[in-house]
């Protein structure tokens, strides 16, 4: 398996479309790729400073790299379903009840995701009134990446609504084995403690 | 509508869709923008509260303290930690649970996350345990039990939260958080001892086997020093001390010890790049349903009514303040809980004349506790899970273990200048401690 197939998530394949799994690749790369980014400006900025030269404008790159892999991880965890969970009530039932919940579930997600899409773009919008040291650009560029992630959190609530409203929402998964650690050897035991 | 019901209506909103399944980050949202449209707040103004909790540089250390743990998960470098625990206390009497305990006082040095933690120890811990004969409700209490220890010890992301949100020394509470985080290892140690299970005898590993272990894993063992000697020593923040210690394990452990890993760190760094974005946009959703508590006066009405029955003694306040996030942590995770409820820590830290160091520590240590109370203890949860036994089984296990905590949070409270011993011998400026105008030394607050 390449890295890149292990990128896009193999679960819940009846929630998704095959078309959107090339999306989530994209999204999962960029991520990497801010995080990567982010990791190299933190370095330069100390290797800048150590030497007496700091590049100032490498922390207005940090945080740009910083907030919208943030946002971007958001948007690519809903598709996977990665996010943070109270509890998963929902995957305990079965049938008409388990439907009615899950649907339920994405219109908040779907609700959400319109209001960070209308009002981000008000706040982006806004944003061309003030400026980022030391570079001067808007800081509508960061605010930006608010209503992109509302609609690509909308696109992905909506591929799983209308998936699971079509194919239903309760299918049984293989158990996950995407952790590589084997266990320890414990050694020979000689017997009980007394 | 008055406030305390928008207030309701909020926290009914988030419990109500976080319960019913919707993820974490979004229920706070919606419960956010219920109140905010009850209370003729801008939505806009509420998108940029979700903006401001994010945007801020010490939050950045996240990424990397999870990047570090996430390359060491993969790059399989932890078996030689849990070898290293197996050489030191797999002889003791409880066996490999003394090893689990011994071995999240090192992994946690490195990962600073539970849910790592448990991870971690439930694959390379949990299989060997069960060959041995111990009860999986056992393996499952014990293994969230010692995971907590990352919430409290450096370099912790709890602490980093903390310590970001709430204007305190992100350093202090690293140090601070030492002793809590040795006295529930140590406490577990004990508890093992006396009241777990005897597990499988095995010979005391000689010298030479300890020093071989050692050796083996001394290049991961360095990823601490760098940590907190780069933040200890002021060379580095925690962001940039978590940065070094990446290129560390990037540049000389991975090369060094499993070479074959090369050609996986991109995925590493993809993973961790959607990782990191889990905790962080709920901290940014928190951050909103906090300044709703503060907008609303939610957080002035309950410093108020713990005030008006503590009266000015700190260490009662910070009873009542305990309890109060032992109840919250049953049902909400720690970094909600800590951002949710700051304006209320902050105005109970000035009302009692609290030292910030000391009142986070000391939520911090509740907060871990939380992770495995029921009914929502996210790692016990995701220990059973892994483990696979019954929650319910779990908990019952994990009761009488519940001892260590609540000593360790009261001794937490009590005892001030011990938890605060440390933080003032190394960085004596995180607790309030400044230089001597006569030159020599620090004066320090009482």
């Amino acid at each position: 398996m390449t890295i890149a197939d292990k990128l896009v998530l193999q679960r819940q394949q009846h929630l998704k479309w095959r078309s959107f799994d090339r999306l989530e690749l994209v999204l999962m790369i960029v991520c990497g790729l801010l995080c990567f980014g982010f990791s190299l400006s933190v370095m330069f900025d100390i290797i800048t400073r150590t030497v007496g030269h700091p590049w100032l404008w490498l922390q207005e790159v940090t945080s740009t790299l910083f907030i919208y892999a943030i946002f971007i991880g958001a948007a690519v965890a809903t598709r996977r379903n990665d996010h943070l969970y109270l509890t998963g009530i929902s995957e305990s039932l079965h049938g008409t009840p388990r439907l009615i919940v899950e649907i339920a579930i994405r219109l908040v997600v779907l609700a959400v995701a319109s209001c960070l899409i209308w009002y981000g773009y008000l706040n982006y919008l806004r944003g061309f009134g003030s400026f980022r040291l030391p570079s001067g650009t808007p800081i509508a560029s960061l605010y930006a990446v608010i209503p992109l992630s509302g609609a690509l959190i909308a696109l992905f609530t909506v591929e799983q609504l209308v998936n699971g409203i079509s194919k239903g929402f309760d299918h049984p998964e293989p158990p996950e084995e995407d952790f590589a650690i084997p266990p320890i050897d414990a050694g020979a035991p000689m017997g009980p403690l007394p | 509508m008055s406030a305390p019901v928008i207030l309701a209506l909020m926290s009914f909103c988030f419990l109500f869709f976080g319960y019913l399944g919707v993820p974490v980050p979004f229920s706070l949202m919606a419960g956010v923008f219920v109140g905010a449209t009850l209370a003729d707040v801008s939505l806009a103004a509420i998108i940029q509260k979700i903006f401001d909790g994010v945007d801020s540089e010490a939050l950045l250390a996240i990424p990397f303290f999870l990047l570090v743990g996430e390359l060491m998960s993969s790059a399989n470098v932890v078996v030689r930690i849990a070898n290293l625990s197996l050489s030191l206390v797999g002889h003791i009497r409880g066996g490999l649970s003394q090893v689990v305990v011994v071995f999240s006082m090192f992994f946690s040095e490195m990962s600073g996350s539970t849910t790592a933690d448990v991870a971690v120890m439930s694959r390379a811990l949990g299989g060997p345990m069960k060959r041995e004969g111990y009860s999986p409700a056992f393996i499952a209490a014990i293994i969230a039990s010692a995971s907590t220890i990352a919430a409290l010890v450096p370099p912790s992301i709890t602490a980093v939260v903390y310590g970001a949100v709430g204007n305190v020394s992100i350093a202090g509470l690293f140090m601070a958080g030492v002793v809590p985080g040795l006295m529930i290892g140590f406490g577990l140690m004990i508890y093992c001892y006396f009241f777990g299970p005897s597990g499988m005898r095995k010979p005391r590993a000689p010298f030479r086997q300890v020093a071989f272990a050692t050796a083996d894993a001394a290049l991961p063992l360095m990823i601490p020093v760098i940590l907190l000697g780069g933040i200890l020593t002021g060379w580095f923040t925690p962001t940039e001390a978590g940065v070094v210690a990446v290129v560390w394990i990037i540049a000389v452990v991975i090369p060094a010890l499993n070479r074959g890993h090369f050609r996986k760190i991109p995925y590493d760094f993809c993973l961790a790049g959607l990782i990191f974005s889990l905790p962080l946009i709920t901290i940014g959703a928190a951050n909103a349903f906090g300044w709703m508590l503060a907008y609303l006066r939610g957080a002035i009405v309950i410093a108020d009514w713990i005030t008006s029955i503590a009266g000015n003694d700190p260490q009662y306040m910070m009873l009542l303040l305990v309890l109060l996030f032992t109840i919250v942590g049953d049902f909400i995770e720690p970094v909600p809980t800590i951002i949710i409820f700051m304006p209320l820590v902050n105005a109970l830290t000035q009302a009692g004349d609290i030292n910030g160091v000391h009142m986070g520590v000391v939520l911090i240590a509740t907060l871990a506790f939380g992770l495995i109370t029921p009914p929502y203890g996210l790692v016990l949860l995701m220990a059973s899970k892994f483990v696979g036994v019954s929650f319910g089984k779990a908990l019952r296990a994990a009761l009488p273990i519940y001892v260590v905590f609540l000593v360790t949070i009261c001794f937490t409270i009590y005892f001030p200048k011990v938890v605060l011993w440390l933080p003032k011998q190394v960085i004596p400026e995180s607790v309030g401690c400044f230089k001597s105008p006569a030159g020599t030394g620090y004066i320090c607050p009482n």
